[in-house]
């Protein structure tokens, strides 16, 4: 992807991303987050959750790799996320992504969400910058 | 005319949008609006001018302000000097009574928004402290509201008998535009808008799907 | 929030850095961080990519010893995760010894669907060994009444 395929408006190709019990499992380990309220569906109910609720940080991740898939070889030079509602763990999620600027830098900038399939609550939104590869 | 009566820019807290990214946006996606509503949460904008982005892209571009109260959220129209000394935006305990009387003697208006959501919904607070005075028009149609919010939001409206608006409520460029109000008069200025609301002539419309 | 005074917590401790710390950055702690986290580029995933580096969320994992100054008020209960945001000036690369500084970037008070809350910027920012900046993250945390 350079940046004169890019235009205003486009989008990315959505994605699924995998939010099962174990791939959280794996990822609070990683992050250094290993907390019932992620990985454990009663202790997080007894909390309040609605159940074990996928980490505001693992959204922010699967939101930079679909942005890498679909730009190989770009760089993201700030990720800012914020993160508006729980999303269930093993509840499926739908990552979407789309231009909002192309600047004559090179650079672009995406907005990016994660929408519980669910509830249709938005749980993570966002935007990155993005330089793209030459 | 349609204009988005709700947005936010990255002078909220957690806005992410610039408005020129807003206006290329609208123009891009060939939006059926014809210019929005800067509300930024807790503060007036009164520095930011959209001037040359109102002649770039044909666009009206007013500010108003998303303020917060004991009953929940409330966009306030017809900022001025006076409004801004009336009560303190950037509380989030004003009295809903307070703000409703003193948009009005200042020449404003004021309309709470998203009244359907838990907690700085309108309606959630009337099931413990009853209905507010005063109230006349709530926002019905909101770009971020979960199911099920817009739907309380319009059947309460109906049973007070409160008129709506529609505001998209974006925080991101791409969610502008989602719900909007539709009105009979060309409004060009905010005491058009002002007026129109106050008025009635205007409805809310959403192309949520 | 009840018997707290925003305005002057925030004129005391906005800017102030309370803590700094180094660290190595762990080359399994990268891999385990990217692959689980969705990314396919090899120059997350490969070791032996020759542009092997962190992923982009990878600096929000790191944990410090205190969220906030020993001294700082009480405010409210919890600390829930209300976003963050990442800014890159150079890749991270493992191995490398970076220092830390973490400050109290901004706080502010607002109210949303879960009730009153309090929103407290932490900043950490992080430089390589030649005290060139490599990352930054700013951390909202929330407390609620």
């Amino acid at each position: 992807m350079r940046i004169e395929d890019v235009e205003l408006g486009d989008e990315l190709p959505e994605e699924h991303p995998d939010v099962s019990l174990a791939t959280v499992r794996r990822f609070v380990r990683s992050a250094e987050m290993d907390f019932p309220r992620f990985t454990d569906h009663d202790a997080a109910r007894a909390e309040g959750l609605p159940g074990a609720v996928i980490p505001g940080i693992m959204s922010q991740a699967q939101l930079a790799a679909m942005v890498h898939r679909w730009a190989p070889g770009c760089s993201i030079l700030t990720l800012d996320t914020v993160f508006r509602n729980s999303m269930v763990v093993d509840t499926p999620v739908v990552c979407r992504g789309a231009v909002t600027d192309v600047g004559d830098d090179g650079i672009i900038e995406i907005d990016i969400t994660i929408i519980s399939e669910a509830t249709g609550a938005t749980g993570v939104l966002g935007t990155a910058r993005v330089r793209l590869a030459d | 005319m349609i204009l988005d009566l709700h947005t936010h820019s990255i002078r909220s807290d957690d806005g992410r949008a610039k408005v020129a990214n807003y206006c290329q946006w609208i123009r891009k996606k060939e939006l059926p609006l014809d210019g929005v509503v800067l509300t930024e949460h807790r503060q007036f904008d009164d520095e930011s001018d959209y001037r040359e982005l109102e002649d770039q892209y044909g666009l009206l571009i007013l500010k108003a302000s998303e303020v917060e109260t004991d009953y929940g959220h409330v966009l306030v129209f017809g900022v001025n000097e006076d409004m801004v000394h009336a009560f303190d935006f950037a509380r989030i305990d004003n009295p809903l009574p307070m703000v409703l009387a003193a948009a009005k003697r200042c020449g404003g208006f004021a309309v709470p928004c998203h009244p359907g959501r838990r907690n700085v919904g309108l309606f959630s607070h009337y099931e413990e402290r009853g209905p507010v005075d005063d109230v006349e028009v709530v926002e019905i149609y909101n770009g971020g509201s979960i199911p099920g919010e817009d739907e309380r939001s319009r059947q309460e409206a109906q049973k007070y008998g409160y008129r709506g608006i529609g505001g998209s409520d974006s925080h991101i460029v791409s969610r502008i535009g989602l719900c909007a109000t539709e009105f009979v008069d060309d409004i060009a200025t905010m005491d058009d808008l002002v007026a129109a609301i106050s008025a009635g002539r205007c409805e809310a419309r959403t192309w949520r799907t | 929030m009840a018997n707290v005074d925003i305005a002057a917590i925030r004129a005391d401790w906005v800017g102030r850095v309370f803590q700094e710390f180094d660290i190595v950055v762990d080359r399994e702690r990268m891999l385990e961080f990217a692959i689980s986290g969705g990314e396919t580029d090899p120059r997350f995933i490969d070791p032996d990519d020759p542009e092997f580096q962190a992923s982009t969320g990878f600096p929000t994992h790191v944990n410090v010893a205190r969220m906030l100054p020993d001294d700082f008020p009480q405010i409210g209960t919890g600390g829930i995760d209300g976003g963050k945001s990442i800014e890159w000036y150079k890749p991270m690369r493992a191995g490398d010894h970076l220092h830390a500084e973490v400050q109290i970037a901004d706080l502010y008070e607002k109210t949303g669907r879960s009730g009153t809350m309090v929103f407290i910027v932490n900043r950490m920012t992080f430089t390589d060994a030649d005290g060139e900046p490599v990352a930054m993250v700013d951390w909202r945390m929330i407390r609620q009444d």
